[in-house]
Order: C-alpha cells, then sequence, then structure tokens
C-alpha cells in the first residue's frame, strides 16, 4: 500500500515534466490558452532522452539514457537503455514494467504499477494542454528573456518529495526547451534533455504493449 | 488428573523441527602453519578496500525466489573512520531513501516503503557488512574443502563472521547468529582490482531477501566527501 503511495506521486511528477518537456512550446509564453491550443495538434511523439541526476553525494551527475513514446491520448512508452535497461509500458489496457535483472528481461513483480491509472488521467490532461487543472502542482508562465514554467506543490506532503520543477524555454529558438529539472531539495535534483524529438509520425500499437 | 498439554505435541514437535532446520554448524576450518595463517589473514583482507571509495550500482531487491523491483544505489564509505552514507533512488532519479552511518544512523530523507524506523540500521548493518572489515575479534584462519581461505570472526553482538576468499580471487561473506543460525551471506563475483562487478546478499531467519547489485561505477573519495 505504502509503495503504491509513492510510485504513484513520484510517477505523476515525473510524467509531467517528461510531457512538458516533449510537447513543441511556441504559444507557452504567452498563455495557457495557447499551450492548449497548440497540445491539441500533438498526436504522438517520440524523442531520445538523457536523465542527469545531481545529489550532494555525487561528484558528478549520474547519467541514464534512453528514448521516451507518446501516442494520445494517454499511451506512453518510457525505455531506459543505460546504466539498467527498462522499459515501463502505459496504455488502456494497464501499466506494466520490465527491468533487465539477474533473471533477463522481467516484468515487475510488486504488482503496485495498477495504481498508476491515475498517471494516465493526468497524461490525458496534460496532453490536451491542460496543465492548471493539476490537482497536485500549481502552474506558472513566466514570459521576458529567461521564459519559464513553474511547478509548484499544492500540498505539504508533496514538497516533502519534489518542492519545484522548472522548466526553462529557449529565448531565440521558439518551441526548444533549455532544461528541465526537478528539484527535491537538499541539493538534490534532476535535469532531463529530449534529443531527437518526432512530432506526429505513426507510430506501431506494439511499441506500447510488448517490451520487445 | 491428567492435564492437557499447553501445545499440542505435534505442533510443538513441528516448531522443534523448524527451529533446528533454522540453525545448523559452521563450516568446518582446516588449520594452517603460522606462516599459512598468517597468509590466509593477509587474504581475508582482500574483500574490503583500505581508502573511501563511492559506488553505484544497480539493486535488484525481492526474494531468494523472484525479483520484485530495481533501484539505483550510492555507496559512499571510509573504512578508517567507519562512516556511511548511503541513498536509494528509483531508475527515474527520485530519491527515496538518504543516511548517514557514524556509529549511529541519522536519515536525511526517507519515503515509504523505506520509512520505517529500522530500515536505515538493516541497511547500514548490510552496507558495512558487504564493504568494511568486520569487527571484533578474529578467532582462526584457515581453509574450507573448497579451497577457498577462511577467517572467523566474532562480533561485539556475539555473531559469527565468515570471511571466505577463493582463489579465484571472488569472495564470500556469511553471518551467523548465536545458536548458528544464518543471518545472512554475500557473495561477490567478477572481482576486478579488489571491486566485485556482482554483489549477491541473502538474508535469511526472520525474513528471508535478496538483493542483487550490479556495479554501475566506483571511484575513490576522499575523506571529507563523507564527513556530511
Amino acid at each position: 500500500m505504502m509503495i503504491t503511495n509513492w510510485l504513484r506521486h513520484e510517477v505523476i511528477v515525473f510524467f509531467a515534466v517528461m510531457l512538458l518537456s516533449c510537447f513543441p512550446m511556441p504559444g507557452w509564453a504567452a498563455s495557457w490558452e495557447e499551450v492548449q491550443k497548440e497540445a491539441a495538434k500533438i498526436t504522438s511523439i517520440n524523442a531520445r532522452f538523457t536523465q542527469s541526476k545531481h545529489m550532494t553525494i555525487l561528484a558528478k551527475p549520474l547519467v541514464s539514457q534512453g528514448r521516451f513514446y507518446f501516442q494520445a491520448p494517454d499511451s506512453v512508452r518510457w525505455e531506459y537503455a543505460s546504466p539498467v535497461k527498462s522499459i515501463l509500458l502505459m496504455s488502456r489496457d494497464g501499466i506494466k514494467r520490465y527491468t533487465l535483472g539477474s533473471r533477463g528481461l522481467a516484468e515487475d513483480a510488486s504488482g503496485s504499477l495498477q495504481s498508476m491509472q491515475v498517471v494516465l488521467r493526468q497524461i490525458s490532461q496534460w496532453s490536451r494542454g491542460r496543465f492548471t487543472d493539476n490537482e497536485h502542482f500549481s502552474a506558472t508562465l513566466k514570459g521576458g528573456k529567461e521564459r519559464k514554467i513553474i511547478l509548484e506543490p499544492r500540498e505539504k506532503g508533496m514538497a516533502k518529495m519534489i518542492s519545484r520543477i522548472v522548466i526553462s524555454l529557449s529565448s531565440d529558438r521558439p518551441g526548444v526547451l533549455e532544461s528541465v529539472a526537478i528539484f527535491e531539495g537538499e541539493g538534490n535534483h534532476t535535469l532531463f534533455a529530449f534529443t531527437d524529438v518526432v512530432v506526429n509520425a505513426p507510430l506501431d500499437e506494439s511499441l506500447f504493449r510488448k517490451p520487445q | 488428573m491428567m492435564t492437557r498439554p499447553m501445545i499440542p505435541a505435534g505442533a510443538a514437535l513441528m516448531l522443534l523441527t523448524v527451529f533446528f532446520a533454522s540453525c545448523g554448524t559452521l563450516p568446518v576450518i582446516r588449520p594452517l602453519d603460522a606462516a599459512g595463517t598468517q597468509a590466509a589473514e593477509e587474504r581475508c583482507r582482500l574483500p574490503f578496500l583500505e581508502a573511501p571509495h563511492r559506488l553505484v550500482h544497480a539493486i535488484e531487491a525481492g526474494s531468494p525466489e523472484r525479483a520484485m523491483g530495481t533501484v539505483l544505489g550510492v555507496t559512499l564509505f571510509d573504512p578508517l573512520s567507519g562512516i556511511v552514507r548511503s541513498a536509494i533512488l528509483t531508475l527515474e532519479g527520485f530519491v527515496l531513501f538518504d543516511a548517514r552511518y557514524d556509529g549511529g544512523v541519522e536519515v536525511h530523507r526517507a519515503f515509504p516503503p523505506f520509512d520505517d524506523p529500522h530500515f536505515g540500521e538493516n541497511m547500514m548493518d548490510d552496507i558495512r557488512l558487504i564493504f568494511l572489515a568486520p569487527q571484533g575479534r578474529l578467532l582462526r584462519a584457515g581453509t574450507l574443502d573448497n579451497g577457498a581461505i577462511v577467517c572467523r570472526y566474532e562480533d561485539p553482538r556475539g555473531r559469527t563472521i565468515d570471511v571466505m576468499v577463493r582463489p579465484d580471487g571472488a569472495w564470500e561473506i556469511a553471518t551467523y547468529g548465536r545458536q548458528i543460525e544464518r543471518l545472512r551471506r554475500v557473495e561477490a563475483l567478477s572481482v576486478k582490482n579488489r571491486i566485485p562487478e556482482v554483489v549477491a546478499l541473502t538474508g535469511f531467519f526472520t525474513v528471508n531477501y535478496r538483493l542483487h547489485m550490479t556495479l554501475i561505477s566506483a571511484e575513490p573519495v576522499s575523506p571529507g566527501d563523507i564527513r556530511y
């Protein structure tokens, strides 16, 4: 039961960042209405990602790399290639995680992933650009030279886990991200970078149902 | 007048069977001559690095029969001071647990399922068992039937700790309670430059669990990196 709670909150935040990072954002600095208008045009996303974990006890960040696929309204494949091969599949059929370990590529046996149905609902909202409807985070658009989207937790419980999420947009390249940072406090934060982003290309449905 | 026993005989027999099944005998150590014993004692220090290090592992956790999930573990330890700093992260980078040991456990951050008050102590016990040389007195050193060098220690809590180093450099640590019940077994495989690429820890007795740790990175650090 307790496992489902941390998993739910953490993954909600995780996917929030992931989706915010991937969507093209030419209108984001202007208004939420434009965000929703732009988001409505997205049917699929396919991108590489690099995740850099910064901690006070690490001299250099712990880097993970992989690939991300999204099919509107709520199908996701989040696949790590390194340092640990792991594939999270989310679709209306359910949620499964496969990890390469001592017994080969095996499905997560904890059974806790089914609680992530709530994540699917969040993804459905965000894929339509409805970020202000989020029950866990308040969202602020900041314009000017350094354009940012800042997500801050609404509840104390969430604030203990995630103190802030900052999405920085390029000032000279509309729609391009400079960085996305999740701050956990105590000198810990995670940076996500997406490259080779392909939008609205057809994706095979099996990507969201089969690990290989 | 006859009185009924508090525990039926069958149940009592079963309890005794379970009790004795969980206990056992310690592996037989073949003695060596004085020079051989000294060499064995030196070889038993191989698993334990002398300088502070930072290690990052992928940790597959579960029961001995099946894995439940994988997390990332960051561990810093200073063999001289015995200070340990450790964090557990999800693959997505979220820090679930962060604690430091310096004679006692100081938890900096803990989220379910790692927020049990005893979790930090047990985790630090396991980390110290794997990476730091045993505290306590050396009872004897020698060889096992399989040719491994073995050193047997008794720690301040009365537990027996066997450190075994095989001819290929792989090593194993086994701990036993006062009734010679098995407590932990640590097996290190593919050892390169004294650092194993895989460490498997199995916990017995009250709770059976297994951690399969695959090395991601290892680097020396300064004692100051572990100070806070």
